[in-house]
């Protein structure tokens, strides 16, 4: 017995080394990925069309505060036509639908017909081909996308093909209180240079020293909030070798120093990353202990219901640039999807990215017009006269640039906005620590 | 011809592996040949987002002991021995401390004891959200309470002195209860003998704990301790909810790291190769626990 089980194990063990030789693998999934090459030598419409009655599951990430508008939607999409049918799921936050979606992927086997996707994923997504090219389906249905705001468009392409459409588009913002800065006479910074003034007069102390009113907020949960402070004024998050980061040079530690040195003069906190610090950073703002914050422009309409003053928003502080960039999210269709799943995804989709639907968004929430024919025309003026305070963002449309792109990017995200919580919130040296991080970092770009 | 029979000790020995057969076969696909496959990843570049992948060696290895990842292996290490200690103490410590203050056969101390125990019943991730609501640095009802005493407000789980101690308030609220029936049940079972015999020498009762009661409960410590360390190295679901490894992964234990690696990063050659050091690092200290202590216990004759 024994020998005849030694002899089972030899032979097993010798076929594992054989299918080791093979020098690769697969996953042993189902590879029916279609190619974008294979598709655009010539695009038949009738392939991208739907003739049966289908129910397609539509994965997002709105929040409850969403809830009436998402139901708006799919209903009014589900009574329009008579095959499709859509179930919108909320899966959570951008992070968990990032990790639902990539399982599922993985999987072969889950996947939702169309999933909205944060700004930043798509380049991992289009790598790794989760994600279908559209480009063929625009094609087919000779779907206008040039009205799309053209950095917008952009951050929805991979590798110059469109593997997303922009469906809620945001970008940073500092919001203020109104009422407070005019009291105070304060000017708000117009440049990096300018805010050491702003922190010193916005923030006002108690007698025992404590803070009782912090100028600004600058989240430290999302990198996205603190990243354009660094790429104003020259720093390289990722240099254009593609396999290192300029996050440990001297510009980045003098901008992670000076950060810190106000966290450490009481004029604001850094948030950290657990989940209550976005709640605690807005209530903080809507409770008056707080004259700014930094935060999503898609937020507005929540800020302005939660409070009893006026609420601006201003252009945060630039440096040799003003840029500042997309957030919210695209919409795709998983590329494992069979066809008929696939067209009827694609149905669905283009109305949600359509201008009715966008625009139901915008009046609703803080997400932004995505069309040039509402941005640039007499609508942009009706919709800035309903909100105001818009005003800097349609002046600034340009400057607003797609994110950057890279395969890396979740995972140097982490490291930074952990490295950032650690050095404030426990103190140490900025130089020290900011070497560290960049060491990890270029670890994490050279083996993607 | 003459029958061939075999011999009834061996055909005996064949039946029962035959019984055994189906468990094995089962044990071998969900168990051993998932923690092979492991192993083959670890040499692999396998990305959760591609559909194939290259083997690449030993540089998986590589990165975690001499690499980016060997920072974080001994982080995790550290905060995963960190919690185990915790628990144990809660378990062993708190347990006993319980059942000897529990141990009353009356119908009022019975019902206490049901109130103990009963957090054991209330599942981990139901238990972890309730948590989340009592340690909130604004709303929570524990700095409620702090406050009253003067204490200023503590941010439990966004604080790295604390998230771990938060961590550990979940665990010690759900097994002290555990660990006290246990230890109860095996108090009944000493024979009540020995504290006579005791009492007659003039015994107190300290002398009567740490020279009858803590030696005849060592069996049930070993196992109390090898069944609470085991699992207590496992722990997952409590970090995931309260803290999801920070701040700044000062609580991310192991199979937190695991999953990070795995889920976040979606960087399954990694996972897998830490997945395959801690397997290791589990079988060595397990038998280590049960070599050392074979001899160390004292069973009642």
């Amino acid at each position: 017995m024994r020998k005849g089980m030694a002899l089972v194990l030899a032979s097993a063990m010798a076929a594992g080394a054989l299918t080791g030789c093979g020098g690769g693998g697969s996953t042993g999934k189902a590879a029916n990925v279609t190619t974008a090459a294979q598709e655009t030598e010539a695009v038949d419409p009738a392939m991208y069309e739907v003739t049966e009655p289908i129910t397609i599951k539509w994965w997002h990430a709105l929040e409850d505060q969403y809830s009436g508008i998402v139901e708006q939607v799919v209903n009014d999409f589900n009574s329009s036509q008579d095959l499709i049918t859509v179930e919108a799921e909320y899966i959570g936050s951008y992070s968990k639908l990032n990790e639902a979606l990539v399982a599922a992927h993985a999987a072969g086997t889950g996947l939702p017909a169309i999933t909205v996707a944060n700004t930043p994923y798509v380049a991992e997504y289009g790598a790794g081909g989760l994600t279908e090219n559209l480009d063929p389906y625009i094609e087919a249905s000779g779907y206008d996308v040039s009205d799309f705001g053209n950095g917008m468009l952009e951050a929805a392409k991979y590798d110059g093909s469109q593997v997303s459409l922009p469906f809620l588009i945001s970008t940073q913002i500092l919001y203020y209180n109104k009422d407070k800065v005019d009291e105070l006479g304060i000017t708000l910074p117009e440049t990096w240079d300018e805010m050491d003034a702003f922190m010193e007069a916005g923030t006002k102390k108690a007698a025992d020293g404590t803070t009782e009113m912090y100028a600004t907020i600058i989240p430290g949960w999302d990198q996205w909030y603190f990243e354009t402070f660094y790429l104003n004024q020259g720093v390289k998050i990722i240099n254009d070798d593609q396999v290192t980061t300029d996050l440990g040079g001297e510009k980045a530690v003098e901008i992670a120093a000076k950060i810190k040195e106000w966290c450490d003069n009481g004029y604001t906190y850094w948030t950290g990353t657990a989940d209550d610090a976005s709640s605690n950073m807005r209530q903080n703002f809507i409770s008056g202990k707080a004259l700014s914050v930094v935060h999503t422009t898609s937020l507005y309409n929540n800020y302005v219901d939660q409070v009893d003053f006026e609420v601006g928003m201003h252009w945060l502080p630039g440096a040799e640039t003003k840029n500042q960039e997309i957030g919210g999210c695209v919409v795709l269709i998983p590329s494992k999807n069979d066809q008929a799943t696939k067209n009827a995804a694609w149905q669905f989709m283009q109305y949600l990215v359509g201008k009715d639907v966008n625009m139901t968004w915008a009046e609703g929430t803080g997400y932004m017009p995505t069309r040039k024919s509402v941005l640039e025309t007499e609508e942009g003026k009706a919709f800035l006269e309903k909100k105001p305070a818009f005003q800097p963002i349609f002046d600034n449309l340009d400057l607003i640039n797609p994110r950057i792109q890279h395969k890396g990017w979740s995972q140097l995200a982490t490291i930074w906005k952990n490295s950032m919580a650690e050095l404030i919130m426990e103190g140490g040296d900025v130089q020290e620590s900011m070497t560290v991080m960049a060491e990890e970092i270029d670890d994490v770009l050279g083996d993607v | 011809m003459k029958e061939r029979r075999m011999n009834p000790r061996k055909a005996s020995a064949l039946k029962d592996f035959i019984c055994v057969v189906p468990a094995l076969i089962l044990i071998a696909i969900f168990t051993y040949y998932p923690i092979l496959e492991l192993f083959r990843i670890s040499f692999t570049d396998w990305n959760l987002l591609n559909d194939t992948y290259k083997y690449v060696g030993v540089k998986n290895w590589k990165w975690l002991f001499a690499g980016s990842g060997t920072k974080y292996l001994w982080n995790s290490l550290r905060v995963t021995i960190l919690y185990s200690i915790g628990e144990l103490s809660v378990t062993l410590i708190g347990g006993m401390i319980f059942a000897l203050i529990f141990n009353r056969m009356t119908r009022g101390f019975a019902a206490m004891r049901a109130v103990v125990f009963m957090p054991k019943y209330v599942a981990m991730s139901s238990a972890a959200v309730v948590f989340l609501w009592i340690l909130n640095t604004d709303t929570g009802i524990l700095n409620y309470i702090l406050s009253i005493a003067g204490i200023n407000a503590v941010d439990w789980l966004g604080n790295r002195h604390t998230a771990l101690l938060s961590v550990l308030m979940v665990t010690g609220w759900r097994c002290i209860g555990y660990g006290m029936m246990v230890y109860l049940s095996a108090m009944m079972g000493i024979s009540t003998d020995y504290y006579e015999a005791a009492a007659l020498d003039g015994a107190n009762a300290v002398q009567k704990f740490f020279k009858i009661t803590l030696p005849m409960l060592s069996p049930t410590t070993l196992f109390l301790f090898v069944t609470t360390f085991l699992s207590s190295m496992k722990v997952f679901q409590s970090v995931d909810i309260l803290t999801q490894g920070g701040p700044y992964r000062s609580t991310e234990v192991f199979v937190y790291n695991i999953y990070r690696y795995a889920m976040v990063d979606f960087r399954m050659d990694r996972a897998s190769t830490v997945a395959i050091f801690f397997f290791f690092l589990l079988l060595i200290i397990t038998v280590a626990t049960m070599k050392i202590s074979s001899n160390k216990v004292t069973y009642d004759s």
